[in-house]
């Protein structure tokens, strides 16, 4: 049903300004969005990007202050109760009850969305199994750890079957092997046909995880695409370290730099980094040329390009330095 | 319909949090008997005189106790408030569909309830010790301060989803507690002190609660003051009640 008004989330034109201690922020400043039924979308971007502003206006927790928003066909400004009724939720913070146990709290959740007894317990049971809380349910949450406390709170999030579920840093502090655990059963939701919309500051995560996603800094949509359109717009790079002796690494450069398969080349730490926009071509290319010139190779890797050069590109910072306070002054 | 069974659902939820921590419940039962038994005795000699009448000094002691364990069980609220708000517990009920009055009235029932359950203990204590309990007055009496309580919980609830830490949580309602119990009257009648003193009174709310209160263990029921008293209450409770709903309703950041 959600379908005919053209996708689970659409939204234009969203700005929202906090007031602060050092005068107004603006979280957002014109964020358009849309993200179709059945997707994972991914929603990447630093810390205070507006990531989270955005996913808290999409859960109804927040109004902005000028734009439109629509969940599930809903607009959210004007039928918040409609808009809670067809989303999930997990926020940051989790939300479990600490207190009580894993399948109370699933428990009440359901009542809360109006679901009677008996189809309370039903999915409660369906949930404990597909996401092997069994051995904890009767546990206090308390004694949980953190990807099992997760896992119960993605429970608590699809306990009604929305339509759309928004996760905000879904595998933020999980170790690896519960990072794949997450990864494998969102992908498994979104099979069964729920909507996903995440924020992540994992590159990662938005690669792997995202069908489609959005690069957001400074409360603007800088990017959008699915992970391979957005990649395919960046040169990949061959990194050569010739053998010491062999070759003038900066005639090599020139010399290669000639080649009309090839980009551009720098010369870091001993190695060249030759772009090339053509990886399969290019690679063979670099090859022939050392080859030819008789160059020694003791190593050669090839870096595929990353969202944190489609980042870079866009902001003219790494992904990886941006948001840390510390980077900023820097830079 | 709905708010009644969710408000059902969430009291129960907090119910079964107070019973997992039995040292709460013993903490709010030890705290007034041993008022009965510490500081009762010593008011003993007052017996007959200004502000006590002959033989009943408890009479006048029972209904202060009470409403200071209603002070005390409401007063929690605000601390769990701020947990819950850093455990995201309360960013995930805004999302449900579950009535924001429910989320605050959840809360506001189980204090009521771990209010009363003692309470009446405390009457059943003090019976023995010389309490005169006239049984209409003293069903009246749990009732008014069954409000003070949930005028309380929803109070304390309302200024943790507002001020959003313990620290200045915790200075706010110390701050207010000797002001509000002291000058009510809880343990020495406001009528011993002086006239500016009353007037002060008068400016409290728990004041109208705590002289009501004293009617009603003296078996009193239909005068002005109890009146007062259940008015007064009962206007906290509700302003208290829709101030932590708005606070639940509002965006926070």
């Amino acid at each position: 049903m959600s379908a005919t008004s053209g996708g689970a989330v659409r939204v234009t034109g969203l700005r929202k300004a906090f007031a602060s201690k050092r005068g107004r922020v603006e979280a957002l400043c014109g964020v358009d969005l849309a993200v179709t039924a059945g997707q994972i979308y991914g929603f990447l971007g630093p810390n205070g990007a507006g990531k989270t502003t955005t996913l808290r206006i999409l859960t109804t927790l927040l109004l902005a202050d000028s734009g439109d928003a629509f969940v599930a066909g809903v607009d959210v400004r004007r039928h918040p109760a409609e808009v809670r009724r067809r989303i999930g939720y997990v926020g940051q913070l989790g939300g479990a009850d600490r207190e009580a146990t894993g399948r109370e709290n699933l428990i009440l959740q359901g009542r809360l969305y109006g679901m009677n007894d008996a189809q309370t317990e039903h999915r409660a049971g369906e949930l404990i199994e597909l996401l092997e809380l069994s051995a904890l349910s009767q546990r206090i949450v308390r004694s949980y750890s953190g990807g099992q406390r997760r896992r119960l709170e993605v429970a608590l999030g699809i306990m009604h079957r929305p339509e759309v579920l928004f996760l905000d840093e879904p595998t933020l502090g999980l170790d690896p092997q519960n990072r794949a655990n997450l990864w494998a059963q969102l992908r498994g939701l979104r099979d069964a046909g729920t909507t996903i919309m995440l924020t992540t500051h994992y590159l990662d995560e938005a690669d792997q995880l995202s069908d489609r996603l959005a690069i957001i800094d400074h409360g603007r949509v800088v990017a959008e695409g699915t992970p391979l359109e957005l990649k395919q717009r960046y040169p990949a790079e061959v990194i050569i370290t010739p053998k010491p002796g062999t070759a003038e690494l900066g005639s090599l450069a020139t010399n290669l730099e000639c080649d009309p398969l090839v980009g551009g080349v720098h010369i870091d730490d001993g190695a060249l980094r030759i772009q090339v926009p053509d990886p399969t071509t290019g690679l063979a290319a670099v090859i022939d040329r050392l080859r030819a010139g008789g160059v020694g190779v003791l190593r050669v890797s090839l870096q595929e390009p990353s969202l944190d050069d489609v980042f870079l590109h866009e902001t003219g910072r790494s992904l990886r330095d941006a948001g840390d306070p510390a980077a900023a002054e820097a830079a | 319909m709905t708010l009644l069974l969710q408000t059902a659902l969430l009291s129960r939820r907090r119910l079964l949090e107070t019973l997992r921590q039995p040292i709460w419940v013993f903490m709010g039962l030890s705290v007034p008997l041993l008022y009965l038994a510490l500081f009762a005795p010593l008011l003993t000699s007052l017996a007959g005189g200004p502000g006590f009448p002959a033989g009943g000094v408890l009479d006048v002691f029972v209904p202060g106790i009470l409403a200071l364990m209603a002070f005390g069980a409401g007063m929690g609220a605000g601390w769990i408030v701020i947990g819950e708000l850093d455990t995201g517990v309360i960013e995930r009920l805004r999302v449900t569909p579950a009535s924001r009055l429910a989320l605050v009235l959840g809360t506001v029932v189980r204090d009521v309830i771990t209010f009363a359950v003692p309470a009446v203990i405390v009457v059943c204590v003090a019976l023995p010790f010389g309490f005169h309990a006239h049984w209409g007055g003293v069903g009246l009496l749990v009732v008014l301060m069954a409000l003070l309580t949930a005028a309380c919980s929803a109070g304390s609830a309302a200024l943790g989803i507002t001020l959003q830490q313990i620290g200045s949580l915790a200075a706010v309602v110390t701050g207010l507690q000797l002001p509000l119990t002291l000058l009510s009257g809880v343990l020495l009648p406001l009528s011993l002190g002086p006239g500016w003193l009353q007037g002060v009174g008068h400016a409290n709310p728990m004041y109208y609660a705590v002289e009501a209160a004293r009617q009603l263990a003296a078996g009193t029921v239909a005068t002005g003051t109890v009146a007062l008293g259940f008015g007064v209450t009962t206007a906290a409770a509700l302003l208290a009640i829709w101030w932590a709903t708005r606070g639940y309703r509002r965006a926070m950041a």
